[in-house]
């Protein structure tokens, strides 16, 4: 019985620490040609509209924050971030397809939301 | 044999301390403080095993011990979480521990915007327990116990190409040491006194565009646990949960992270026959107190089955019948 639950845990944490993630392949028909946003600085909890503008066929986009949320998808999307969140955020944009994959990344300063007893 | 089991382990953990590069984000403690854990070291060839199912529930924001109520939205967060923990006695004064979370949902909701909702294992735990003082005669005993915590569930969860939240996230994201204490004394037939202190090291997460550490956390607990009637017992436990404030990149302190909350949490537990049990208690908090704004925890109800088989019992047993 011991050695059942032992073996049973060394075998998940086996599983969990092999699952290693897909290498990336780059592709030479994607290219980014931009990557802006709306507003920039931004207040805590506002947010901001982040737009890629890229060449290629039938192009998918993926959206990764170091902080803060997003909401939407595709090729514009609707960033903010709480008072957690407070300071230069980097905001990174893949943009891929079947020939595989570009990424860029973007900087957006967070603010600190004012708050009332400070005012 | 031992030395093959001595191996198995150690690459386990080498292997999860080098996989370390896939995390993406911040924020997110991991599994919640389940309040059973600390229990003393157990005896010789005693297994025991549990699972407990917690709902929790939190939608204010707090500014430091008041409400906060002047942002533009309404925010709610929930969870329904399981944890599968077990136990065994090596010997009389070593026990070893496991436990593994994992979420049903972690969902956020704000007003006029879709849900956000991650799910799926959260973070494992081993811990050595050791029964360092133990005086039946007193009922008293030490049982201190170091532990490490893996971030073996995702910490980087999407929705169609759109990362999710760290606050959906089911994972902390960090490797987590820990040392605990607990103290307890038997006071006639029906009451027991016990503490708990627990101390909580995160390891710096740090990746490519992606640097955080979360700050120390630390624990402090007292029980009284009443046997009321024949299986019946109550115990009421005040706790205190203190977490020191987050460092993320060029080492910036984040001044909204890091709390200081009091709870009351209630337990009754009944004991059936054949070493099974049946608990219930929730997490109240009556004092809270955060670091800038943030959403603060509401509150949490748990229900646990605990099964314990004492192998030297059951041989013994089964000899008998023989």
């Amino acid at each position: 019985m011991k050695r059942f639950f032992v073996v049973s845990f060394l075998f998940l944490l086996l599983l969990a620490a092999c699952a290693k993630k897909d290498a990336v392949k780059l592709s030479d028909s994607i290219q980014i040609v931009s990557l802006t946003a709306s507003l920039n600085p931004v207040k805590a909890w506002d947010t901001t509209v982040i737009t890629v503008v890229a060449t290629g066929d039938s192009l998918q986009y993926g959206w990764k924050a170091n902080h803060g949320n997003f909401t939407g998808g595709g090729k514009q999307i609707r960033y903010a971030a709480g008072e957690c969140c407070v300071g230069l955020n980097t905001i990174t944009c893949r943009v891929f397809n079947n020939t595989g994959e570009v990424s860029d990344t973007v900087m957006i300063r967070v603010t600190s939301y004012i708050h009332p007893k400070k005012k | 044999m031992p030395k093959i089991r001595f191996l198995l382990c150690f690459n386990s953990l080498l292997l999860l301390l080098i996989n370390n590069e896939s995390f993406a984000q911040c924020c997110s403690s991991g599994n919640p403080f389940i309040s059973d854990a600390e229990q003393p070291a157990l005896q010789s060839k005693v297994l025991t095993s549990s699972l407990t199912y917690r709902y929790s529930h939190a939608s204010k924001y707090y500014a430091e011990d008041s409400p906060f109520n002047d942002l533009p939205f309404e925010q709610t967060s929930y969870s329904n979480y399981a944890e599968f923990q077990v136990g065994y006695g090596i010997t009389n004064w070593l026990t070893v521990m496991a436990d593994l979370g994992y979420f049903f949902n972690k969902t956020l909701t704000t007003t006029g915007q879709d849900p956000y909702k991650g799910y799926g294992l959260g973070d494992a735990e081993l811990y050595l327990k050791f029964n360092a003082y133990t005086n039946p005669r007193l009922k008293f005993s030490i049982s201190p116990s170091i532990g490490m915590k893996f971030p073996i569930g995702v910490f980087d969860q999407e929705v169609d190409n759109v990362q999710l939240p760290i606050t959906v996230q089911p994972s902390s994201g960090s490797y987590k040491y820990t040392g605990n204490i607990f103290v307890s004394k038997g006071m006639g037939k029906k009451i027991a006194l016990a503490a708990f202190v627990s101390y909580e090291y995160s390891q710096l997460i740090e990746s490519d565009n992606f640097y955080y550490k979360y700050g120390d956390q630390w624990i402090g607990a007292i029980y009284f646990n009443y046997h009321i009637w024949k299986g019946l017992g109550i115990d009421l436990q005040v706790r205190n949960e203190y977490r020191a404030k987050s460092t993320r990149e060029n080492d910036e302190i984040v001044e909204a992270s890091g709390y200081d909350v009091v709870f009351f949490t209630p337990q009754l537990t009944y004991a059936f026959k054949h070493n099974w049990y049946l608990s219930a208690y929730s997490d109240i908090p009556v004092y809270k107190y955060y670091n800038g704004i943030q959403m603060s925890f509401g509150y949490a109800v748990s229900a646990r089955i605990t099964k314990k088989i004492d192998f030297i019992a059951l041989k013994a047993r089964k000899e008998a019948k023989k």
